[in-house]
């Protein structure tokens, strides 16, 4: 049986693009899943009816971060392949393989996507803006897509080479490191954005902008400790006390 | 209508269908729409204010595990459309500042509003999902597909009608308040700016440094090497 094809391989990550787009809360990534591996099911399914089935099968649920999920795509694809070739793993063993990886990569996943990249890209396109508006867009964009792209793309043949096993310590240590790194660059980037607003091009901002900035330092400190108000919740409280306060001044 | 509105709410339905159900690329930032919004209407500067301030707070806020985070991708399309749309109305550059406080209100607003819709879209999803098994065991393998098309054209529109709404609300409700209190307005967006930019960076701060002496002493020795950096730059 003829292995996946960098054709299919494509497929696949172009339609793990939507693998969010069906989310809901029954089956969460259920529709977008199947719908990402049907190029390998095609495939390694010849007969129509039973490759129907286990598409229908891999509708069930199935959720994580959706940038690695193309890890667990390439592996599953493996899988399937064994799997036509020898009926093992079944259908059981297919579910408990497929939810330990969702699990593990979404552990991964959110911290280095959701908690690193995504903040540090933004703080590095704001940063940018100040100077030129369309450079820290294209820095956003490209600082986030560098990464989450190359993997989304790479992912399924990395899955599809090593199967289950692509988890590997050696990645894990890997993304550990790029978490840490991008940490790292997060926090100089924001000592610089706040430099960039104290002294924008290099001219002192005025002393009641450079107070009030200190304060909402020091009350977003104090309030991250807290799940609730959010900070979307703050933000519009501090909106209305600058309303009251320009009544009142 | 006026072509850069529709194009304005066109962009609504493209962040929407960024922001989740296709490619998450972070074309939808509200930084990247604002920059999009400047050019469409001509007044970056405007765009940029409100766009950096959206930007700085939808970091902060992550879409992990069951929580539904606030729509800031319709919230930056929102909060620089109703700026923009109001500014263009006034006479004068003065209201540029109540405008970019207005345009942040509005946005922060949508974000918060846009949740329950989100969630609505996510329960629609789930009928479909269901209708996709059901097709699926009927023998249409075809019907994953038509399900995801479903689903985009659902978040498109839901997009592009928030967006309109939001709008529309936005340049109602606040275009007498602009106009009679445009100096009011312009000095809460003096209050508010920075204690915004420091309530969104302290969330990304604390996001990063997770105490840790270090990270807090690079982000110190950064503040310091950039402030001293542009001031001698600048003089």
């Amino acid at each position: 049986m003829p292995g996946l094809s960098l054709v299919d391989r494509l497929r696949m990550a172009g339609r793990s693009s939507l693998l969010q787009a069906t989310w809901n809360y029954e089956r969460q990534q259920g529709v977008g899943w199947a719908w990402s591996l049907a190029p390998a099911l095609e495939r390694f399914y010849p007969d129509r009816a039973t490759r129907l089935d286990r598409l229908a099968e891999h509708t069930a649920f199935f959720n994580t971060q959706p940038t690695l999920a193309s890890l667990a795509l390439g592996a599953a694809a493996m899988l399937e392949e064994q799997r036509a070739a020898t009926g093992q793993p079944d259908a059981a063993g297919m579910t408990r393989i497929k939810n330990a990886m969702g699990s593990s990569l979404a552990a991964i996943g959110d911290r280095l996507f959701w908690f690193t990249l995504r903040p540090l890209s933004a703080l590095i396109g704001t940063l940018l803006a100040t100077a030129s508006p369309w450079l820290g867009a294209l820095a956003l964009v490209l600082c986030y897509n560098a990464v989450h792209q190359t993997v989304r793309v790479l992912g399924i043949s990395w899955g599809y080479r090593l199967g289950p096993a692509v988890l590997s310590p050696v990645l894990r240590g890997r993304l550990e490191r790029m978490i840490h790194a991008g940490a790292l660059l997060g926090v100089a980037a924001a000592g610089a954005l706040v430099a960039a607003l104290l002294v924008p091009g290099g001219r002192p901002s005025p002393l009641e902008f450079q107070l009030l900035l200190a304060g909402g330092l020091v009350v977003g400190l104090v309030a991250t400790g807290r799940v609730r108000p959010s900070p979307t919740e703050w933000a519009l409280g501090v909106a209305a006390l600058s309303w009251a306060g320009a009544w009142l001044s | 209508m006026n072509p850069r509105l529709l194009l304005t709410i066109g962009l609504g339905g493209v962040a929407a269908l960024d922001a989740v159900p296709v490619g998450q690329t972070l074309l939808s930032q509200p930084l990247v729409t604002a920059v999009v919004l400047g050019a469409l209407w001509n007044q970056p500067a405007l765009a940029l204010s409100v766009g950096i301030v959206l930007q700085i707070l939808a970091a902060s806020t992550l879409p992990v595990g069951a929580r539904t985070p606030e729509d800031y991708a319709l919230g930056g399309v929102v909060g620089c459309g109703v700026a923009l749309v109001l500014f263009t109305s006034q006479p004068y550059n003065l209201a540029r500042d109540a405008c970019a406080f207005a345009g942040v209100v509005s946005g922060l607003v949508a974000a918060v509003a846009g949740v329950p819709f989100i969630k609505w879209q996510r329960r629609r999803n789930e009928a479909l999902s269901r209708w996709c098994e059901e097709a699926l065991r009927a023998g249409s393998e075809r019907a994953p597909g038509a399900a995801h098309v479903a689903a985009v054209v659902l978040a498109f529109a839901i997009g592009v009608a928030l967006t309109a709404i939001f709008l529309a609300a936005g340049y109602w409700l606040l275009r007498g308040t602009v106009e009679t209190q445009t100096l009011r307005l312009g000095r809460a967006w003096s209050f508010a700016h920075p204690l915004w930019m420091g309530l969104g960076l302290a969330q990304l701060l604390n996001a990063f440094v997770q105490r840790r002496l270090v990270r807090a002493a690079l982000f110190g020795a950064s503040l310091v090497a950039a402030w001293a950096f542009l001031v001698i730059e600048g003089s």
